[in-house]
């Protein structure tokens, strides 16, 4: 089995791409399929024994934590469902994920409206464009802690340089950090400042494979620039948008520095999402348990939802 | 610069150095309007951006509230480094991250061939596989992992810090690797199969041999990994002198009274190593490919 796998796979990729080479003797080719299926085996080993050790055990166990009745020194008692019954009628886990939704969608269409905007902008040639292309990417580049604590000093107290310029303008003091409201937006627009370089880097990637002879003709056919856009550019770059989205959600999603440097997830649990709930779950009320079951809740979630977009990624690139 | 006639006199020199590539496109004055507020709007928009940036170096040389001197100085990057272990933690993060970058070259690359070359249902299977792990937070495996490496003694330790960079790490490095492989041209391996080559003889001295900006982009995404990370730090550190980069900028906030101007400073040292892998090597640093090794598969 595995030596027509090795076989199919270098026929596949040789048909892909040199296309019309030769074609080789059928002896030789029998032979190398078994050496290839030996070699196959041993440069995929390494990744699979980390694979099972990083990703494979941990998982397998977390779902014996999260029927446990546990801590993080001891498994515990065997509880069942309890954990995962706790935790879906519990307030703060509903809290949680509905601030973790909105944190995404702010995050992700945010993200990609900056990102795009900005790819359009500097897609026509002006002056200097491609240092505005490189300074544009620092806030992804800049380590989150870093950038938070930048943020922090910005906004973090009354005295801060940015609540004081809103006091000079007669606008009174926001509360950027403290309000639960105001937390919360702030916490989104930092998550935005952080990930629309990406959106600009992916967004401007496929900008520049878009044939620029089709708006030529488009506008000698009397479109309009938002016909252009809305009717050529955007159907262009749809799958790397899509693409874009899905990278963005999942980032997100299992976002926790963001948030965690910034606010630590208050004011009053107002910018706790799930994967800082989990976390002060375990490591701050020592409730392994329930804590694992919120991270377990997570990762079905995420797993249904990859495999359904890994499967659309891959019929999208076949068409 | 070479200095170029432009066809409209009124589009000025200044226009005429920037319009290099196509001297030969007319501008109308709209068109020449809408650039310059296009360029307008693009620095406003990047000002605006770049305020925290700018924030942090120019605090990072600002005299400290006890400081005597005045205007710019250097001062806090030497007190950061003498009153606190800044320089420990500056090794701990580049030991953590180079052998990250090292290791997951090192096993992402032969995992990658096997998913270009050998399609097949178990090797399709293993790159879904790749990608629902890559998916999934990091916060489910990191519980498990204290417990199990709590018992090795590899909690509080470097070396399990790397283990989990490498291992969080690989699943998409294997993706780059892979797509990246896929542009090169089975016939250059055929013909050193003739030669009498073996296949990880193909693999390693034709293949590897042309795979330097495959090999980079995923180095730095690597590097940029592990070097960025907080949330397995928090978990796995415990003691000050094992702490990495990020777990030391974050210690100045636990005392009352935050020294700014000195968290500043190595917030500067902390972000230098990325920006300057980022300059160096800008070509290969392609979040396309991370996007299009998800495309390509």
């Amino acid at each position: 089995m595995a030596l027509t796998t090795a076989q199919t796979g270098l026929s596949r990729a040789r048909r892909g791409v040199a296309p019309g080479g030769p074609g080789k003797p059928a002896n030789r080719k029998s032979k190398l399929s078994s050496q290839t299926r030996k070699t196959f085996f041993w440069l995929l080993l390494p990744s699979v024994i980390l694979l099972v050790l990083i990703h494979g055990y941990p998982l397998v166990y977390a779902g014996v934590q999260a029927t446990h009745d546990g801590s993080l020194i001891e498994t515990g008692e065997f509880v069942g469902l309890e954990n995962f019954a706790n935790v879906l009628a519990s307030d703060a886990f509903w809290k949680a994920a509905r601030f973790t939704l909105l944190f995404t969608i702010v995050g992700v269409f945010g993200s990609w409206l900056l990102g795009l905007g900005l790819a359009l902008l500097l897609r026509t040639k002006i002056p200097a464009g491609g240092l505005f292309k490189v300074l544009l990417l620092l806030p992804w580049v800049v380590p989150i802690v870093v950038s938070s604590t930048a943020w922090n000093w910005l906004v973090g107290t009354p005295d801060s340089l940015v609540p004081g310029m809103f006091r000079n303008l007669g606008l009174g003091t926001p509360l950027f950090l403290a309000d639960p409201t105001l937390a919360a937006i702030t916490v989104m627009v930092f998550k935005v400042w952080i990930s629309f370089p990406f959106m600009m880097m992916m967004t401007s990637a496929a900008l520049a494979s878009v044939d620029t002879t089709v708006y030529e003709a488009a506008s000698m056919d009397g479109a309009s620039r938002w016909q252009q856009f809305s009717q050529i550019t955007l159907p262009l770059i749809a799958r790397s948008t899509y693409i874009s989205w899905i990278l963005m959600t999942i980032f997100c999603v299992n976002d926790f520095p963001t948030i965690y440097l910034l606010t630590g997830g208050g004011p009053v649990d107002a910018t706790t999402s799930l994967v800082v709930l989990a976390y002060r779950t375990v490591f701050q009320d020592f409730q392994t348990g329930p804590g694992v079951a919120i991270a377990f809740l997570m990762t079905i979630t995420l797993v249904v939802v990859s495999v359904i977009l890994y499967r659309q990624i891959r019929k999208s690139s076949v068409e | 610069m070479s200095a170029v006639v432009h066809a409209h006199p009124q589009s000025g020199p200044v226009l005429g150095v920037a319009d290099t590539g196509k001297p030969n496109r007319s501008l109308s004055d709209a068109g020449l309007r809408g650039r310059w507020w296009r360029f307008a709007l693009i620095l406003a928009i990047t000002a605006v951006v770049l305020v925290p940036i700018m924030v942090t170096v120019v605090l990072a040389f600002t005299p400290g509230p006890t400081s005597t001197a005045t205007g710019f100085t250097l001062e806090n990057f030497g007190s950061v480094f003498s009153e606190t272990l800044a320089s420990t933690w500056l090794q701990n993060s580049l030991i953590t991250t180079l052998s990250t970058v090292v290791v997951a070259v090192a096993v992402a690359a032969p995992a990658g061939y096997v998913l270009s070359r050998g399609r097949s249902k178990a090797v399709s299977g293993y790159s879904l596989l790749l990608f629902v792990m890559q998916s999934l937070p990091i916060i489910t495996s990191v519980v498990p992992l204290f417990i199990l490496f709590a018992g090795m003694g590899l909690v509080d330790n470097l070396m399990g810090l790397t283990i989990i960079y490498v291992g969080s790490t690989m699943t998409v490095a294997t993706w780059m690797m892979a797509a990246y492989f896929d542009s090169i041209p089975i016939s250059l391996e055929e013909a050193s199969w003739i030669d009498g080559c073996s296949v990880f003889g193909s693999f390693t001295k034709v293949v590897l041999r042309n795979s330097l900006p495959g090999v980079l982009s995923t180095a730095i995404f690597a590097f940029l990994l592990a070097w960025n990370d907080y949330l397995v730090a928090i978990v796995f550190l415990r003691s000050t002198e094992i702490f990495t980069l990020p777990m030391g900028v974050q210690s100045f906030f636990q005392q009352n009274q935050t020294d700014w101007t000195s968290v500043m400073a190595l917030a500067v040292i902390m972000m230098l190593p990325p920006i300057i892998v980022f300059a160096a090597l800008n070509k290969y640093f392609s979040v396309g490919g991370i996007g299009g090794s998800l495309a390509g598969r």
